[in-house]
């Protein structure tokens, strides 16, 4: 059975960027979130593989994000696309469970690497 | 009357746009004081320049505020100006932070360097997503204790009739300092802004 990763950013060029970097390999279900309570309602609701997950967002952002999936315990890969590149921002993402940081706008050839890496491709 | 206003998706693409040139520009801020600046997203709308003026007045006369101006000019017309506002009540320590001394030479020479940090990083960083690149005027520093504060003020990019505003807001949770940034971007260069975007909207 194919897996379903979340994209989860509140603009919409940012997710259609996103869906067009993933490798062509990548066998998995797309659904979208628009910010980080919409993401944690997807979570919660449905089994998601992976999470690319932005980091500036309204509502609640990505570090928030990341702290739900913690403290609930969810089993999800997340790896963060973003353009908060600040080394103690990438520090923070990791220590709360990120897999990898991506820098926006997205290298596919990198994406690729980690996806490669964690066995999504 | 020509239509300058944005659609949904232009909006949406030059949100995102901007974002990621605050994102080189917080980076290289961060980098150089060595602290972590907490980022927000930016709040865009078309404006009437011409009031401008008089909102700063209300909003930082009889403050200790400095604004630095930066007028910067690209390929086919696209052009405009930013403006870095501080607060320079909460300046000192980052001055001393920096090993710069506490005098007015200094003080302008601090503002001078964090604003080419920020305003000319980020200015790259959206010049190079629209495929254009961008030539710089000499940054012009303007102070609200300056007994001509809206005079000066006038005779920035203020006397552009409808221009595209963009409020960015730079926070050092560390350190108590903040400053915020508008990028203005007169009429004519909005439509060319316009026809820009949706070439990167074609791409995806």
């Amino acid at each position: 059975m194919a897996l379903t990763a979340l994209i989860c950013d509140d603009s919409l060029l940012a997710r259609n960027q996103m869906k067009k970097s993933l490798p062509a390999a990548f066998d998995a279900e797309i659904v979208t979130a628009t910010n980080g309570m919409e993401a944690l309602e997807v979570l919660r609701g449905q089994e998601i593989g992976v999470v690319f997950l932005d980091l500036t967002m309204p509502e609640l952002d990505g570090v928030g994000v990341l702290e739900a999936i913690k403290a609930e315990k969810m089993d999800v890969f997340v790896i963060v696309v973003s353009a908060d590149i600040q080394p103690e921002m990438q520090k923070r993402v990791m220590d709360l469970g990120a897999l990898a940081f991506i820098q926006k706008p997205v290298n596919t050839d990198k994406l690729s690497a980690v996806m490669r890496q964690y066995g999504l491709i | 009357m020509t239509d300058l206003s944005f659609t949904e998706e232009q909006r949406d693409c030059l949100q995102e746009l901007i974002n990621v040139a605050m994102g080189l520009a917080s980076d290289k801020l961060a980098r150089f004081l060595n602290t972590f600046v907490h980022l927000q997203v930016p709040a865009i709308g078309l404006v009437n320049a011409a009031e401008i003026p008089e909102q700063f007045r209300g909003q930082y006369q009889g403050q200790n505020s400095s604004m630095i101006s930066l007028g910067f000019f690209g390929d086919g017309g696209l052009r405009g100006e930013t403006i870095l506002l501080y607060q320079l009540d909460n300046a000192g320590n980052i001055a001393a932070l920096l090993g710069y001394d506490d005098d007015a030479a200094s003080e302008a020479e601090m503002l001078t360097d964090i604003s080419s940090i920020l305003t000319t990083t980020f200015l790259n960083g959206l010049a190079e997503q629209l495929d254009n690149s961008f030539s710089y005027a000499a940054p012009r520093i303007i102070s609200s204790r300056d007994s001509d504060f809206i005079s000066k003020l006038e005779q920035t990019a203020f006397h552009w009739q409808l221009a595209l505003k963009v409020d960015i807001r730079y926070e050092l949770t560390d350190h108590s300092f903040d400053c915020n940034m508008i990028l203005l971007i007169p009429g004519e260069a909005v439509l060319k802004l316009k026809t820009i975007l949706d070439h990167v909207l074609a791409e995806f």
